[in-house]
Parts: C-alpha cells; structure tokens; sequence
C-alpha cells in the first residue's frame, strides 16, 4: 500500500482532519482557557468541596452550536 | 420573494464559479427564474465561465455607485430566457465594497427572482463577507481533500456565528476511482467531519473543462452524470427528495462514462 505502511490513505486523511479541526475549532488559546479554569475553579471552590484532581473543563464547536463542557466532581457543601 | 443563497468554500479552485453556473442552470431548467451574481470584485470570472464576457455592459459597482439602474446590469443567459448574470466590476478592489449597499442591492433584486446565487470569492476577508452578508442560506463546496475540508469547517463556523440559517454541503470532483480503492476522503468520512447535510455529490467530470473552453454552461448544453448531480442539488433546494446517484464503481455504466477519453 506504499507510504502510509498498510493503511489506506484515506484513513490517514480523515484522521489528520480530526485532529486539526479539533485544535481550529478550539476558541481560546490555551493560556486564556487556563486563566478562565483557574477562575472557575477558585470561584466553585467558596461554595463546593471539589476534586482538583479530576476537573476537565473544554470549549468546543460541535454541529450548530458551541459548547463549554465542565466536569467538576462535588465531595460536598462547604460550611 | 426570492432565495439568496451564498456559494463558498474558504479555499479557492474547488470550483465555486463552476458549480454556480451549473445549479443556476439546473434551476432555471425547472422553470425558476435565477440570477448568478459574481461576488469576486477585481477577478471575476462567472462571465467567462458562461461564456457571456461581450455581453457584459455594466456591473454591480455599477449599480451600486448609481451609473445604471439594476435591469441593465443583468445580462441574460444564451440559451435560457429565466438565467441572468449580474458580473463583478474587475476595476474596483474588494475593499472599495461596502457591505451595506451590496445587502441593499440584493434586497431589491431577490423581488424579481426565486433564486439570486452568490458566487463568493475565496478566503474569509472583505469580499466573503460581503457576500454572505445578505445570504440567508449557504452551500459549501468541498473537494475531497484535507486543504479544503479544512478550510470550509472555518468558514462554516463563520457562518454560524453570523447567524446564516440553512448551510448544506456540496462535494465537488468526487472520484469514484479513487474513493473505491480508498485513496480519497468518501463522501461520509466528509459529512462526518464536518457535520453539514449532503446536498450535493458531483462526480469529477471532463466535460466541465471543455465545455468552458468554449463558453458554455455543460448542464445546459450536455447530459452527463456530472449534470445529473448539478440537476439533484436544484431538485433538493426545491425541496424534492432525490436519491444521491451511485457512484460507486461496479455499476458499469457510470464507470465507463468516467473511464471516457
């Protein structure tokens, strides 16, 4: 099959697209996504227990719309 | 009133000007009445493609600069009495547009007609803009490439966000060939990429070439599978439910057209 060893280059093709439109749709560059993490974080932290450890926060346009994903685990209420 | 639909790809040479012609074409064979109105200020080239480059008198800059009224910009199509041109000025530059007089032109011309399409130049710049701006709706052409893939999920995510309501994806140069041996992107891999409604696949097709050598509009003056698609789409934007033609290599009469010369 040549270049690409044993696949089909138009298996390459669709995954390098993947994964270039994943960074071109990306709105933020990574730095200001940080900065607005480190502030969604200090701000959930005065009211909620969280797991640090285990947030994942994403902005990204998907079909039609464009969606910020947030996962924070809750531990508890804070007092 | 009529639909004002912006044709566009982000990249260049995928082959807007032709596949503006070609549904202009399909649609006034069905009777409606369509004007192609060439957005690309200083390069245009819808004139040449129609072959209609001695009848062009006047031109959008035209009109909207005040030196004539909108019926004598229009230039009628050889062949169909429904099919008008309105040519890009090739003296201005993109910049000397304002996007609120083109809005305001096409505003009165979509009462004379169903369909003003909206040949946009390449890139995402002034001239974009100020086609999209008065669409409502919008087709993108794709080639089944990585470049322009690329480059029409950006200038679909500008459309979204301008707020353009029906976007629909048109696959231009498909090569059945190709896509059986899996060497080019296939027309799902695309639409699943990029998330749009497949409106169009049109088939890689010789015949576009020569037919504007000469000046000709092929679905006007031929019958090939590449026009059979072109007809699909204006049946589909006509809201008729048209199966996508197979393409797919073992049905022996399409390859042979495709094998052809």
């Amino acid at each position: 099959m040549g270049w690409f060893g044993r696949r089909d280059t138009k298996s390459v093709a669709k995954e390098r697209l993947k994964l270039i439109l994943v960074q071109d749709r990306a709105l933020l560059s990574p730095s200001l996504l940080n900065n607005m993490r480190e502030e969604i974080i200090n701000v959930i932290s005065k009211y909620l227990d969280i797991q640090q450890s285990d947030i994942s926060i994403q902005i990204q346009r998907e079909s039609h719309k464009t969606i910020l994903e947030a996962i924070i685990p809750v531990k508890g209420v804070k007092r | 009133m009529g639909r004002v639909v912006v044709i566009t790809s982000g990249k260049g040479g995928v082959g807007k000007t032709t596949v503006t012609a070609n549904v202009g074409a399909s649609l006034a064979k069905l009777g409606k009445k369509v004007v192609v109105v060439d957005m690309d200020i200083g390069l245009r080239n819808l004139d040449v493609v129609m072959g209609l480059e001695n009848r062009v008198v006047y031109n959008i800059m035209d009109i909207i600069e005040g030196r004539c009224k909108i019926s004598q910009a229009l230039v009628r199509e050889k062949h169909l009495t429904n099919f008008f041109l309105l040519p890009a000025s090739q003296m201005h530059t993109k910049e000397d547009v304002k996007i609120e007089s083109v809005d305001e032109i096409i505003s009165i011309i979509k009462e004379s007609f169903d369909y003003v399409l909206l040949d946009s130049p390449a890139g995402i710049e002034n001239g974009f803009r100020s086609a999209a701006s008065p669409a409502s709706e919008a087709l993108i052409i794709v080639t089944p490439d990585v470049s322009s893939v690329r480059d029409a999920d950006r200038v679909i995510g500008l459309l979204e966000n301008s707020g353009i309501e029906g976007i629909s994806l048109i696959i231009n140069r498909y090569d059945p060939l190709l896509v059986h041996k899996k060497k080019m992107l296939d027309a799902n891999d695309i639409v699943d990429v990029l998330s749009l409604d497949l409106i169009g696949l049109i088939p890689e097709d010789k015949g576009v070439i020569d037919s504007e050598n000469r000046g000709e509009v092929l679905s006007i003056i031929a019958k090939t599978p590449a026009v059979q698609a072109f007809e699909n789409v204006a049946k589909r934007m006509e809201g008729e439910d048209v199966p996508f033609m197979k393409l797919d290599i073992e049905r022996k009469g399409l390859f042979s057209i495709f094998r052809r010369k």
